[in-house]
């Protein structure tokens, strides 16, 4: 039998060991949430600069980044640009070997795949069954503008992502560039032979988090990884390497013509996935962010205008400050606002309202039920945002959208085709 | 030389130990073919199948068997402690997952250098939460099968221990959505077999993509590690102050 002396000190060091581990690893936002807003360090900044000037400098530019998550496969992507606005990304996944590949060239967008493509976000079961293979999409693009990122993320090919949107190499504006909170160095680092300078830059008062390796021979980066804080964190990691700045890049890589035998796949426009007017809106009971419930039932008899928004997203931010105005001029005729937000974690969420003054009601929840909701009232495309509905007072729905116009001539004009008492 | 002989005991207690070991393999390499999975998902299927089920499978109503059938009063005779009892069972159990964890991985080797699908980076990290994972839930498992005694009580503790964990893991998804994570979740998290870090722990999360700057995060894996022998400890705790409360007489239940 062990004595009841050394039997104390042996639980007494299990509980102390116990105790450090349960500190170390326990997820406290506390501890580190106010040390992610990052202040700005003119040293690091300068890094930064250095490596958007290094893209939009040069002539051309030809990389592969590996993107992955601890949740997610790793995708490939193979990605060449030249100036003033060719582009080529060729999209694979290393288990299965299937490549879709996106050339943009002049206001034209030609994707297509080789084989027989998985099934993408965006896809219905008959769509699939259709264009799986020998298929192709043909889209107009705006020539200055077109954001390589989300062309690739609209399809829902794959759930990783690019973090740094290769378009910065035509010039366009990083759509997070906004809202840097501050960027700071941490040091070098070697990432395979490229000795880099890491830069840590936050973002919407650290709802998101960059760290970015930049290699000190091209200051352009080899390892980026952002930390997406939503109601659980998500991690992606996308790794370059073969980083050729200015190469000869085949003029044939960069223009496409489909073949006669190929069929075009003409894509739904992302509003087809809400639900059309007339269409009853699915009824919910969800968690309030102030605690309790909120029903869409409980504004039976007023106009709603169902905004489904994320703390991330940066147009939801853009549109934040002028929520609250409407929502006041509409209060007194007959319509309400009513925020759904399934994805954030409570403190970010109420921080961004708190800065902007938000008082009409809001829903945050993140439970599968909440999903589903969201699924049915945005079909597949569920993490663009932010989504408008306007609700008449019998939960039937009048028009739905995604993104925001400045003027809100659309949120007028449907509240007053709903009821509500505003003025042309 | 008695500790020898009751872990070598443990190590071959039934005759059909060998079937669960060759049906959990096979499952590995079906669910190989069948699914082609990367390493991430293929780590969590050892995870679920080698640390929970074959725990399961292993060690319920070891004790609850050996009770029942009168076998405990040959093995707990004085001046043995009835805590060595447990302690030996416990290591028997772990050393036939070890040996077991180790021949997934030769499997698993075997069929990556066949078909070159998988990535094999964290192999080892996968292997070792999943021996930790079965450490902690056989404990948990045979703790239990000290209280539910009767005879061929197997089944029914694998079933409500599956069925615990199933309840469990439900809660843990409804859980998840809630912004401000309640004491429920905190208990799930840390007080039962601690599944979730250690998935964190094998996949990378505290290391490549952990929530802070990208170097693995040494201090997070090693405080996983030292939670889950804690958890494996503690519950084996409970066990041996219930066995070594009882007095077993030379009747059969």
């Amino acid at each position: 039998m062990v004595s009841p002396v050394k039997m104390c000190a042996f639980i007494l060091v299990l509980a102390l060991l116990e105790a450090w581990a349960l500190y170390t690893v326990r997820l406290s936002p506390a501890r580190w949430y106010s040390a992610m807003i990052v202040k700005d360090e003119p040293q690091a900044r300068a890094l930064y600069d250095a490596m958007t000037k290094a893209m939009r400098e040069s002539k051309s530019l030809s990389y592969t980044a590996v993107s992955s998550g601890p949740d997610g496969r790793a995708t490939i992507y193979d990605i060449f640009l030249r100036k003033p606005h060719a582009w080529r990304t060729e999209v694979s996944n290393h288990l299965t070997e299937r490549t879709t590949i996106l050339v943009g060239k002049s206001g034209t967008l030609w994707i297509y795949w080789s084989g027989n493509r998985s099934v993408w976000q965006i896809d219905t079961a008959d769509s699939h069954q259709k264009t799986r293979s020998n298929a192709y999409i043909e889209k107009c693009i705006s020539v200055a503008g077109c954001s390589i990122r989300s062309e690739i993320a609209s399809l829902g090919m794959t759930w990783s992502n690019l973090i740094l949107d290769p378009s910065l190499f035509h010039g366009n504006p990083d759509p997070y560039a906004a809202f840097i909170d501050g960027i700071r160095s941490q040091g070098t680092e070697a990432v395979g032979r490229d000795v880099c300078d890491v830069i840590e830059i936050s973002f919407m008062k650290a709802q998101r988090t960059r760290y970015i390796w930049l290699s000190r021979q091209d200051h352009l980066p080899r390892k980026i990884k952002e930390i997406n804080r939503l109601a659980d964190s998500h991690v992606t990691v996308v790794q370059w390497s073969d980083v050729k700045l200015n190469p000869r890049i085949p003029p044939a890589l960069l223009t496409w013509s489909p073949p006669e035998t190929s069929k075009r796949w003409h894509l739904s426009p992302p509003e087809a996935s809400l639900l059309k007017h007339g269409q009853a809106a699915p009824e919910f009971t969800l968690r309030s962010i102030n605690g309790g419930a909120i029903s869409l039932s409980d504004y039976r008899g007023s106009i709603v205008w169902l905004y489904i928004w994320q703390a991330g997203s940066p147009l939801c931010r853009k549109q934040m400050p002028h929520l609250q105005s409407l929502y006041e001029s509409y209060r007194d005729k007959g319509a309400v606002i009513l925020g759904l937000n399934a994805t954030d974690s409570k403190r970010i969420a109420k921080g961004l309202l708190k800065d902007n003054g938000i008082t009409f009601p809001i829903i945050l929840d993140s439970s599968t039920t909440a999903e589903k909701i969201i699924a049915e009232y945005c079909g597949s495309r569920t993490s663009e945002v932010p989504v408008s509905y306007i609700i008449d007072e019998h939960a039937n729905v009048v028009d739905a959208w995604f993104g925001f116009e400045e003027q809100y001539d659309r949120v007028a004009a449907a509240l007053r085709v709903a009821g509500a008492r505003i003025e042309r | 030389m008695r500790a020898y002989e009751l872990i070598k005991e443990t190590f071959f207690r039934r005759t059909y130990i060998w079937v669960v070991h060759l049906v959990w393999l096979a499952l590995y390499g079906m669910y190989w073919w069948l699914f082609l999975p990367d390493l991430a998902d293929w780590g969590r299927f050892v995870l679920i199948w080698g640390g929970l089920l074959l725990a399961l499978a292993l060690s319920a109503g070891i004790f609850g068997d050996d009770i029942a059938s009168g076998r405990i009063c040959v093995l707990a005779t004085k001046p043995f402690w009835s805590g060595y009892l447990y302690i030996y069972r416990m290591v028997g159990l772990s050393l036939q997952a070890a040996v077991h964890l180790l021949l997934a991985g030769c499997l698993i080797i075997v069929l990556q250098s066949l078909t070159r699908r998988v990535n094999m980076n964290g192999l080892a990290l996968w292997l070792l939460a999943s021996w930790l994972l079965f450490n902690a839930c056989a404990a948990l498992s045979t703790s239990l099968s000290v209280v539910v005694e009767r005879a061929f009580n197997s089944l029914v503790i694998l079933f409500f221990a599956v069925t615990g964990y199933v309840i469990v893991a439900l809660l843990a998804s409804e859980l998840r959505g809630q912004s401000e994570p309640p004491m429920l979740q905190e208990i799930i998290r840390y007080a039962c077999p601690p599944f979730e870090l250690l998935q964190k722990f094998a996949g990378g999360e505290h290391g490549q993509y952990s929530l802070t700057f990208g170097r693995f995060s040494t201090t997070k894996a090693a405080a996983c590690i030292v939670h889950a022998l804690v958890l494996t400890i503690a519950y084996s705790t409970i066990g041996i102050v219930l066995l070594c409360r009882r007095d077993f007489s030379r009747v059969r239940d």
